[in-house]
């Protein structure tokens, strides 16, 4: 071990060297505090100081102090040499961070000892910081898979599109990184198009991977897979499947189980694009706000049911209503009217319908924008507790 | 702070002196509820009074229980405050779990196994 030796009288200096020097250390030597700081500086092995109390330029109190101000990475153990033998050295040696104490003149056998407990007190200190550095690196390595976990989550996302005259578009806040929240749309045939959206209990890697797994179910169009259309013998050998009948074929596939306690709400919905029909089924899910802009009315679309996943063999209900052109349908997630402000005021519904009955002739993007910053200047941190997700769709005529 | 139980009327009380039933807690609620179910004790009453916020964790801890009493038990849920009982409209817990005003309403009600 290196070790220095900061003591002004030179024939004390040379005498504690040598006998440290016998015990095996490398030793280096400093006349005062400004001395010894240089060579810390100067040989980062050095890991153990001992040093005298009384000193011209620097005395030992204050170049202890300037060893704890925090200019070193490493570790230094600090052993105080001192004459006094009253109870006030030991208090002001330990309030600026000594961590040993070794009376003039010195006993060899104690000096012996505390190096010893030095030494053993510093290969702690240096396996702890290896460990941190193991730590830090495995944190690095594991936000950047988050990170890219997220960046595919992003890109399941459908783009902003219009179907068959129907238009959708949407905003998505994930809580940290990776969220549970889920939604799409795509065309069913030449005349449905379905979208759906979905909340995963929980937050973080559990609930986004199972999002992905139910957004690829959702998603899938092949005639042959697809769990949105039923098989027929005869032309045309398919039937667009009920909302209510998706959402209860979801529930008998993923039910939870006491280990993982994932279950889901959802919205599944399919729009019959050439008269505006819709069907939609509700599952433990806000309301969808049906916005009509010709009336200027804000209708709550409702119809009630359990989340999925949660007991078997269970049933929902739809809704059916039908969408004149312009007509909207505001789909979210829970995250919106629970957004807490600092002073964990919730947003609420009634905040939410004046903001969208306030934004209802404006195009959809920018109705959806005004919602967004009414809500951030309500949350006024950079950060949500939970995923934010609005998905809303136009009835642009078929 | 912490899960507490008692025996009434045949059943198992369970008193839950948190504020917030949420994410932190839903993993530890869960296994305090599995250790009753575990010595035998399956007709379970959550007293949820002291409750002012549950979330989508915490409710997945309740149905965790109930899926681990399965048929040969019960859980009741009791004296829950307005946000836990928003939250149970919106999920329609009542089509899933008894729902009681309060406390000594659920220990009224019959044992079911």
């Amino acid at each position: 071990m290196d070790v220095l030796i900061v003591e002004d009288a030179r024939d004390q200096r040379k005498l504690l060297s040598a006998v440290v020097r016998r015990l095996g250390h490398t030793v280096h030597q400093a006349e005062d505090g400004v001395q010894a700081l240089e060579l810390l500086c100067k040989h980062p092995a050095i890991s153990l100081v001992i040093s005298d109390w009384m000193m011209p330029n620097m005395d030992g109190i204050r170049l202890c102090e300037a060893i704890r101000d925090g200019r070193f990475a490493r570790y230094i153990y600090f052993i105080l040499l001192t004459g006094k033998t009253d109870r006030d050295a030991t208090v002001k040696g330990l309030s600026v961070g000594a961590d040993d104490f070794l009376r003039k003149p010195v006993d060899y056998q104690e000096l012996e000892a505390r190096l010893k407990s030095g030494t053993r007190v510093i290969s702690l200190e240096q396996s702890l910081e290896q460990k941190n550095e193991e730590l830090s690196k495995t944190l690095a390595s594991v936000e950047s898979d988050l990170e890219s976990a997220a960046k595919t989550q992003e890109s399941l996302l459908a783009p902003p599109a219009v179907i068959q005259g129907v238009g959708f578009d949407w905003r998505f806040q994930p809580s940290q990184i990776l969220g549970g929240d889920m939604f799409g749309y795509h065309a069913l045939d030449d005349e449905h198009v379905m979208f759906y959206q979905l909340d995963v209990a929980g937050h973080g890697i559990p609930s986004a991977l199972f999002s992905f797994t139910l957004n690829n179910l959702l998603m899938d169009v092949d005639a042959n897979t697809s769990m949105l259309r039923e098989q027929l013998s005869k032309p045309p050998y398919y039937q667009v499947r009920t909302s209510e009948d998706v959402v209860a074929s979801l529930n008998q596939r993923f039910q939870t189980n006491a280990e993982s306690m994932l279950y889901f709400t959802m919205i599944y919905g399919v729009i019959h694009s050439p008269t505006g029909k819709v069907r939609m089924t509700h599952a433990g899910h806000p309301e969808t706000l049906w916005i009509r802009p010709s009336d200027g009315e804000l209708q709550p679309v409702k119809d009630t049911g359990v989340p999925v996943g949660m007991m078997p063999g269970m049933k929902w209900n739809y809704s059916e209503l039908t969408l004149k052109k312009g007509d909207r349908l505001f789909m979210y997630s829970d995250g919106i009217t629970e957004c807490e402000n600092p002073k964990a005021e919730q947003y609420g519904d009634e905040r939410l319908r004046n903001a969208l009955h306030g934004g209802r002739h404006l195009p959809m993007k920018e109705m959806i924008d005004g919602v967004w910053s009414e809500l951030s200047d309500w949350r006024d941190c950079k950060t949500f507790d939970d995923d934010v997700t609005c998905l809303v769709l136009e009835y642009q005529g078929g | 702070m912490g899960f507490s139980n008692r025996q009434e009327a045949e059943k198992t009380v369970v008193e839950v002196d948190e504020s917030r039933l949420d994410a932190s807690l839903a993993t530890p609620f869960r296994d305090y509820i599995f250790d009753l179910i575990g010595q035998g004790q399956k007709n379970l009453v959550v007293d949820l009074s002291k409750v002012d916020f549950m979330d989508s964790s915490g409710l997945g801890a309740i149905v965790a229980a109930l899926k681990q009493v399965g048929g040969d038990g019960a859980v009741e849920l009791a004296n829950p405050q307005k946000a836990v009982h928003d939250l149970f409209d919106l999920t329609c817990m009542d089509k899933i779990f008894t729902i009681h005003g309060s406390v000594s309403d659920a220990l009224a009600s019959p044992k079911k196994a």
